[in-house]
């Protein structure tokens, strides 16, 4: 399991380093059905000037696709969700924990954790919710999923750093150069 | 009731016990206020309690007002006028002072109701979050057209949420969106549940919507205080239960059908950052609109005809003018920027704000099964995050809730 589990981080971060290729935040995952990788994303939020563009969402919406694609219904696609495994190299933030929680994910595995907005355990436990405030049949209630975090997290953090050495070419400019006037 | 606004703080209130401090004052007579007040100034400053006035007044009895004024922080045990400051001590001394202990609020209020509380201890200072800067807070004379923002995503809000991106410095509307969880046609029925019913759609209320838009929002603010069930942030989880009469495929908006995550601020969000795109694009990366062409939430203004002259390859120059101009006055993100919400958002779309760089978000209804601002967490209150924003709640007056369709003409 474990191994698997290696394995299946090494790809993340091959999706990682992708990123930091294209001045992207260096944060990569994979999806896994079933002992197969059925998805991969990397952050695109610098290309998208959409913050919430974090290499989870992009894994999610091609399976959204494909699957809608092949005619599933939602409570299909709720099915499917419910047999796949994430593999990310960074702990999920607050908004893609809820987002996997909304999906019903099976388990997610993490890299290293994220102590400035960590969904999964470091700011918030999202993945602990528990169904207790709607148990009507008629409304599905929250959905828990089981985390792991620390996966090859050294690798992932290692790319973090390379990347705030080269900058975020997107960042604001914190101020404007002072005009010095010309003697 | 009239339309109103009210700041939903980051922190909930907190009790006073345990965040009290204890200091040493004295009586005085009145008129060596000013005198003592210098002195104790330079002797002894409150450095960590600048809330804190140094002097109180208590009229007890009659008209004679007694005045107290701090000296120091109680640092040690009682009776121990050693531990006083040197200068503290001969000022005791030369004034023949009486002290005795009182406990202060140690840290500043957040809201009016805590500023109360703190002064039945001892009188502090309090700066309304507007009064503060009018960066994260508000201007009173921001109050109409803030409403009327609230009063577009209102009006948007067939089924479930809505949102409205504004730029408060021009009061141009950026983007809008409404919740893609479901497919369209199976929206056309408005669900109501109420909460507090043992089947939670045992009382289940379905009206067909004909046209009449201001209805449904009706029924989001009915009196029994129900809850609409489609707003994608109160039942986040709803988008799993199977939907009778569905049709295959009607591609919308993104590309999608439905999509359990396209929540009305993600989207909004997403189409903020399309029109960032078309309006601002870079000039070292081909930027090309979005592949569906969605233009309709481009404002039409003078930003619309930069885009023109944009384009137009003849005004080579112009345009490389307007590039030099754009990378000044390019927004990072939504930096800046306002969002209205009829719903408060659950914890993914709340964060969503924060990655997106939001000033301000105002909701009008709280999300008791999810909401991330207030309800259930309070992210906006998280000090970890990168970025802060402050939260408010419109509360939307019943008259205007139960008027007739004609008052979306009037807004």
């Amino acid at each position: 399991m474990a191994a698997a589990a290696a394995e299946f981080m090494e790809l993340a971060l091959e999706q990682a380093k992708f990123a930091l290729d294209n001045l992207e935040v260096p944060v990569g995952c994979v999806i896994v059905e079933d002992g197969k990788v059925i998805s991969s994303g990397s952050n695109k939020t610098n290309a998208t000037r959409n913050a919430t563009r974090h290499a989870e969402m992009e894994a999610i919406d091609i399976l959204l696709r494909e699957w809608q694609g092949m005619g599933l219904d939602q409570p299909q696609v709720a099915e499917k969700f419910a047999r796949c495994d994430l593999y990310v190299t960074c702990e999920p933030c607050i908004m893609c924990a809820m987002a996997l929680s909304i999906l019903g994910i099976r388990e997610v595995y993490f890299g290293c954790a994220n102590d400035k907005f960590g969904g999964c355990g470091s700011i918030m436990s999202l993945h602990q919710s528990s169904s207790a405030e709607l148990s009507g049949e008629e409304i599905p209630g929250p959905k828990g999923y089981k985390c792991t975090g620390g996966i090859m997290a050294e690798e992932a953090v290692a790319l973090f750093r390379n990347f705030y050495e080269q900058g975020n070419p997107n960042a604001p400019k914190p101020h404007r150069p002072v005009r010095i006037a010309p003697q | 009731m009239a339309w109103e606004l009210t700041e939903v703080p980051g922190n909930p209130t907190p009790s006073l016990r345990g965040s009290t401090v204890e200091v040493i004052a004295a009586k005085i007579e009145p008129k060596l206020a000013n005198s003592l007040i210098r002195q104790l100034s330079q002797a002894c400053p409150l450095e960590n309690l600048r809330h804190v006035k140094r002097v109180r007044r208590c009229c007890e009895y009659g008209e004679k007002s007694e005045l107290s004024i701090i000296l120091c922080l109680a640092t040690g045990p009682e009776h121990c006028s050693e531990m006083f400051p040197q200068d503290v001590k001969k000022i005791v001394g030369t004034y023949e002072l009486n002290t005795f202990i009182a406990k202060v609020a140690r840290f500043p209020a957040t809201s009016k109701e805590e500023w109360e509380e703190q002064c039945k201890l001892w009188p502090t200072s309090y700066h309304p979050p507007h009064d503060l800067d009018g960066v994260s807070g508000f201007k009173e004379c921001e109050l109409p057209s803030i409403f009327n923002c609230m009063r577009t995503a209102l009006r948007l809000s067939e089924v479930g949420n809505a949102a409205v991106v504004v730029d408060p410095s021009t009061m141009q509307i950026i983007a809008k969106a409404t919740d893609q969880t479901l497919q369209h046609d199976s929206l056309k029925s408005n669900k109501c549940a109420e909460l507090n019913s043992d089947s939670p759609f045992s009382s289940l209320e379905v009206t067909e919507k004909k046209g009449s838009r201001l209805f449904l929002s009706n029924s989001n603010v009915s009196k029994c205080n129900s809850l609409n069930m489609e707003a994608s942030c109160l039942n986040p989880w709803g988008w799993m239960k199977p939907r009778p009469s569905e049709q295959k495929s009607l591609p919308c908006e993104g590309g999608f059908p439905w999509h359990p995550l396209r929540h009305a601020a993600i989207v909004a969000i997403e189409n903020a950052a399309e029109r960032d795109k078309v309006m601002f694009p870079s000039i070292i990366s081909s930027t090309k609109p979005n592949s569906d062409g969605n233009m309709e939430y481009y404002s039409v203004n003078e930003s619309a005809k930069r885009l023109k002259v944009d384009r137009n390859d003849d005004k080579k120059i112009a345009h490389e003018a307007i590039c030099d101009d754009l990378s000044e006055t390019r927004p990072y993100l939504c930096t800046g920027f306002d969002i209205y919400l009829v719903w408060e958002p659950c914890s993914m779309c709340a964060m969503a704000l924060v990655h997106q760089r939001f000033k301000r978000i105002f909701y009008a209804f709280p999300n008791p099964i999810t909401g991330a601002l207030g309800s259930v967490y309070r992210l906006h209150g998280e000090k970890s995050l990168n970025h802060r924003y402050s939260v408010f709640r419109v509360k939307v007056p019943e008259s205007y809730s139960n008027s007739s369709g004609d008052c979306s003409d009037k807004c």
